[in-house]
């Protein structure tokens, strides 16, 4: 590459006096040399006609090099961009029209909820049937029980599993006080959109207060959804 | 005769005045001067006068008794003999700027045969075809360097190519236009030359 980087005008001063001293002397060299700098004459004599011939788009594009797009940057076409924006459009005004004053309703307002009584597994009781709806979804009582004899414990953890096994919800509430007696219940309310066919299982567990758990109940029913 | 290497036989044959040796003589070395000069002199006067000093004094040396002691040196002599006249020729551009001067009018063209000609014309197709074969972006690259004149690395930065990239554009373009190139005008080299 010494020829190349000899007509690139590449070589320092001294490099450049050594290089010509070899190139007169050695003939390959010089041919090589010869071969290039006549290629560079008629390339700069050509050029100017060649570039100007070509189609314009063709020149267009080749002034600069070409940048590399990102192909993310596409979806910001208006082709793509002003669809999807519209779509978003209606989406949104579809939440904000119907979906969240629907939800805001619910929320706000008192419903009814059936409560389905249920049995300690436990305790001896067999699979429960319980009937409800998707629209109102159901209530399951859940009992804390404090007996006397009972260790303390300073929280319960309900764990709640679908048909398929699989951790539906889990959540804590605080012992009830020192005066409490017998058993304290809660509603474990489900929506109705959560709600499958099939058996699901509540696991009470107390926690004590080095954080060990142990499970002191467990209920189990075969939800039986009406619509 | 095939010339391989300069030798005591050429130089003996350039003092006696071999025609056929002095032009080649003229013509390789004077491809060399012409590649060699243009870099540093801006004027094709001044570059003229240098490569014909160049050749005066290399001649008269070599007539003397004694000659030159290496005759395989020839090339080497010739490009040292260049370089005291283009040393000499900064000075006296220096003090007077009469060859190196701007705007003095260019020297005609010297007359070419037929040959020649179409030779000309053949080496000027095979370079389009060349040029023709890169790709744009190549050719915007050589153009920015070599017509343009513009700095290397801002070109290259430019581009989004290092300097290797550029020197190994060249050199395949250079390779592929060599063939042609000795096709033509080669045989003025000593490796093919006939004299």
């Amino acid at each position: 590459m010494a020829a190349e980087r000899y007509l690139l005008d590449e070589l320092t001063p001294d490099a450049r006096e050594a290089f010509e001293e070899h190139l007169f002397d050695c003939p390959e060299c010089a041919l090589d040399l010869r071969a290039g700098a006549a290629f560079v004459d008629e390339a700069k004599a050509q050029l100017p006609e060649i570039m100007a011939s070509l189609p314009a788009p063709a020149r267009a594009g080749t002034g600069r090099p070409k940048v590399k797009r990102n192909h993310w940057l596409a979806w910001w076409r208006p082709a793509f961009a002003a669809p999807a924006f519209a779509a978003l459009l209606i989406v949104l005004g579809y939440q904000n029209l119907v979906t969240f004053p629907a939800l805001r309703t619910a929320a706000n307002q008192p419903r009814l909820v059936p409560l389905a009584p249920l049995h300690g597994a436990t305790r001896g009781a067999a699979h429960l049937t319980v009937t409800a709806d998707r629209k109102h979804g159901v209530a399951l009582p859940v009992d804390l029980p404090l007996e006397p004899g009972i260790a303390n414990y300073i929280s319960y953890s309900i764990d709640l599993y679908d048909p398929q096994g699989r951790l539906a919800f889990a959540g804590v509430v605080a012992a009830p006080g020192e005066g409490a007696r017998g058993d304290q219940p809660f509603s474990l309310v489900i929506p109705g959109a959560m709600l499958r066919n099939g058996a699901y299982s509540v696991a009470v567990s107390g926690v004590a207060p080095h954080g060990e758990r142990t499970v002191i109940e467990r209920y189990v029913y075969d939800l039986l959804l009406t619509d | 005769m095939q010339f391989h290497s300069f030798d005591a036989g050429y130089v003996q044959s350039l003092c006696a005045g071999d025609r056929r040796t002095q032009e080649h003589f003229v013509g390789y070395f004077t491809a060399l001067l012409q590649v060699k000069l243009r870099s540093r002199l801006q004027s094709l006067h001044a570059i003229e006068d240098v490569r014909q000093e160049t050749f005066a004094r290399v001649l008269t040396v070599l007539r003397k008794d004694g000659g030159l002691r290496q005759p395989e040196r020839l090339g080497a002599f010739v490009n040292t003999v260049c370089n005291h006249v283009l040393f000499e020729q900064y000075r006296s551009s220096s003090r007077s700027e009469s060859l190196d001067a701007e705007g003095r009018p260019e020297l005609p063209a010297l007359g070419a045969d037929a040959l020649d000609i179409v030779a000309a014309r053949q080496i000027k197709e095979k370079v389009r075809e060349i040029l023709l074969d890169l790709s744009p972006r190549d050719r915007s690259l050589l153009k920015a360097v070599f017509l343009d004149e513009r700095d290397r690395d801002e070109v290259c930065r430019e581009f989004g190519v290092d300097r290797q990239y550029l020197r190994v554009l060249l050199h395949r373009a250079k390779q592929e236009f060599k063939a042609e190139y000795v096709k033509r005008i080669g045989n003025q080299a000593p490796l093919a030359a006939n004299a």
